[in-house]
């Protein structure tokens, strides 16, 4: 009997690592300034436009791409902290405040996208249709796949370890306790938060470029890659770094487990009902019962 | 001249959409970005109930309302459990959720393809009234947009908008005088609701085409930078804010951008702008109340 069952552990798995990505970055950036920072999407496709831009028009090779996208999501990352987050943190701004600013740089920077690149859907893949495949128990994988997770579990693990073990780590752990404290203690927060700013959209630029070559961008992906990264970090608990990921895992599952019997179009529907069931009876995370 | 009256119909129909919001953003201070969903609402009720059914416009919009204030209802209940960033998240869901449906319920609003062939108003008992020509089709939708401002003016004036400004200022203090704020805050993110649908069936009769792709997530922030920058709790601030949105594009087009690009600079500019007013104006121009 052919099961579809594998497949769809297969595609859960890698659309978890995708959106555990995200929600690393969006949680490590959400724990240290306490702002939904929703120009975070957008900055993960400049990642995947980065490296389409240094691969199929200026003909580079694939490393020196990927390189570029993730320096390029980055640095946009670093320069709206600076530009914008920054001051309005100076001015005391609320968290509703900086959310609107940021979504107001999310709908800019993906027009601007739009107009340098069109708006057609573009696939980083050199290879279209020739990729290796692998089967692991009846699913499907391809080598791309294995790539995307690969990269996805080491980018968890690195993050895990410079979390515990360097001073950066337990800074960025300090600030998100308490921010006047770490202050008095001496933590330069500003330069914290721009390293958190930097790191955290770099890893969002690794999930655009692992989309781009898994399926394809197009400038309006931000928006359904960060609420699903959103929808990750509120399942998991908003601020809790491993709950994201448990989050990213336990929302692709449900998704794509969901859509077994009914048209895959219904995708966004199902991840915000997951989303809302979550916010009105377990608000604070699958891991944590208190609001 | 014929290009004369069709801005003026659009600005009608958005500031029918900006001083609906604002009621809710502006007057209420919650951040609602759940719009769209209910502008579509009421133009698919127009749609459905005219090209299928055959009803009359003029009932269609009682439809609308009706379908549209029961929705508002669920989900103003759903939401009423959140606040601040939480319930921006939220309400964003259910943009999408509805979005979903209009996309994939296709035996009732033929999804992608969107519904064609929707009749202008028409007054019926012997009158035999069509409102065919672009100028009489101003007409009644400037009638009923300057209806719409006066109810809101209404509203805001009355003792029952004292209480929702006091919601906005404080919302501990006014339940210690014996407000339900709960019942206060869902009546009026009905009473919004319905004046979006009003606006949603005036578009699906002008335009005669709908399909899912204009009540997307978008619009909704459309909606709400047209009312941030024209200043919340405003509604003089709120047609302000429309009429120079919606005529941006032309502007554009005006001095030379092809039309594609004037859309996406249209995007460009007001999430500039919504990102230089959180920054240095968070009430908007004509504002008086601070996000």
């Amino acid at each position: 009997m052919d099961s579809i069952i594998p497949q769809l552990i297969v595609n859960s798995i890698i659309a978890g690592s995708i959106y555990s990505l995200v929600a690393l970055g969006f949680n490590l950036i959400f724990g240290t300034t306490k702002f939904f920072n929703l120009a975070h999407g957008v900055v993960a496709a400049i990642g995947g436009y980065g490296a389409f831009a240094m691969l199929k028009m200026f003909d580079q090779n694939i490393l020196i791409s990927i390189i570029f996208g993730i320096v390029a999501a980055a640095f946009f990352g670093w320069l709206s902290e600076k530009l914008i987050y920054r001051p309005m943190r100076k001015n005391k701004s609320s968290g509703t405040v900086m959310l609107v600013a940021s979504l107001g740089l999310f709908t800019a920077l993906q027009a601007v996208i739009a107009i340098i690149f069109t708006s057609q859907f573009k696939t980083l893949s050199t290879n279209v249709g020739r990729t290796k495949v692998y089967e692991i128990f009846g699913g499907i994988i391809t080598e791309t796949q294995v790539v995307i997770l690969v990269t996805a579990i080491l980018i968890m693990i690195g993050l895990g370890l410079m979390m515990k073990f360097t001073k950066l780590g337990k800074a960025i752990k300090a600030i998100s306790d308490d921010e006047e404290v770490a202050k008095i203690v001496g933590i330069n927060t500003n330069k914290v938060i721009a390293k958190v700013f930097i790191i955290g959209s770099a890893i969002a630029g690794v999930a655009g470029i692992a989309i781009g070559f898994d399926t394809g961008i197009e400038p309006t992906m931000g928006m359904g890659l960060l609420l699903k990264g959103v929808i990750a970090v509120i399942i998991g608990g908003v601020g809790n770094v491993y709950g994201g990921v448990a989050g990213a895992f336990f929302l692709s599952f449900v998704e794509n487990f969901g859509i077994w019997k009914i048209s895959g179009e219904w995708k966004d529907a199902i991840a915000f009902t997951v989303l809302l069931l979550f916010l009105i009876f377990r608000p604070g995370g699958i891991f944590n019962k208190k609001k | 001249m014929e290009y004369l009256i069709h801005l003026a119909i659009l600005i009608s129909i958005w500031s029918m959409l900006a001083v609906s919001l604002n009621l809710i953003v502006g007057y209420t201070g919650i951040l609602s970005m759940t719009h769209a969903a209910f502008f579509g609402l009421g133009a698919y009720a127009t749609a459905i109930s005219m090209t299928i059914h055959d009803i009359n416009f003029f009932l269609s919009v009682l439809i609308g309302i009706f379908v549209t204030g029961v929705v508002a209802l669920i989900f103003g209940l759903i939401l009423s459990r959140f606040r601040g960033d939480i319930y921006a998240i939220a309400s964003f869901g259910l943009n999408i959720i509805v979005f979903s449906i209009f996309l994939n319920w296709q035996e009732l609003t033929r999804g992608p393809l969107g519904i064609p062939g929707i009749s202008r108003p028409e007054i019926g008992f012997g009158l035999d009234f069509i409102f065919k020509s672009n100028l009489h089709f101003l007409i009644l939708v400037a009638v009923f947009a300057f209806i719409i401002y006066l109810i809101s003016e209404y509203v805001v004036n009355s003792s029952f908008g004292r209480v929702l400004q006091a919601i906005r200022e404080k919302e501990q203090t006014i339940q210690v005088f014996g407000y339900k704020t709960h019942f206060f805050k869902l009546t009026i993110f009905v009473i919004s609701a319905m004046m979006a649908s009003v606006a949603g069936s005036f578009f699906a009769s002008y335009i005669t085409f709908i399909d899912p792709s204009t009540f997307s997530l978008n619009e909704s922030i459309f909606i709400l930078a047209i009312i941030i920058l024209g200043g919340l709790s405003n509604n003089k601030g709120a047609f302000i804010g429309t009429v120079f949105l919606i005529l941006l594009p032309e502007i554009l087009r005006f001095v030379g951008f092809p039309t594609d690009i004037a859309a996406q600079m249209r995007q460009i500019v007001y999430g500039l702008l919504l990102v230089g007013l959180m920054m240095y104006r968070p009430q908007g121009l004509l504002g008086k109340f601070r996000l």
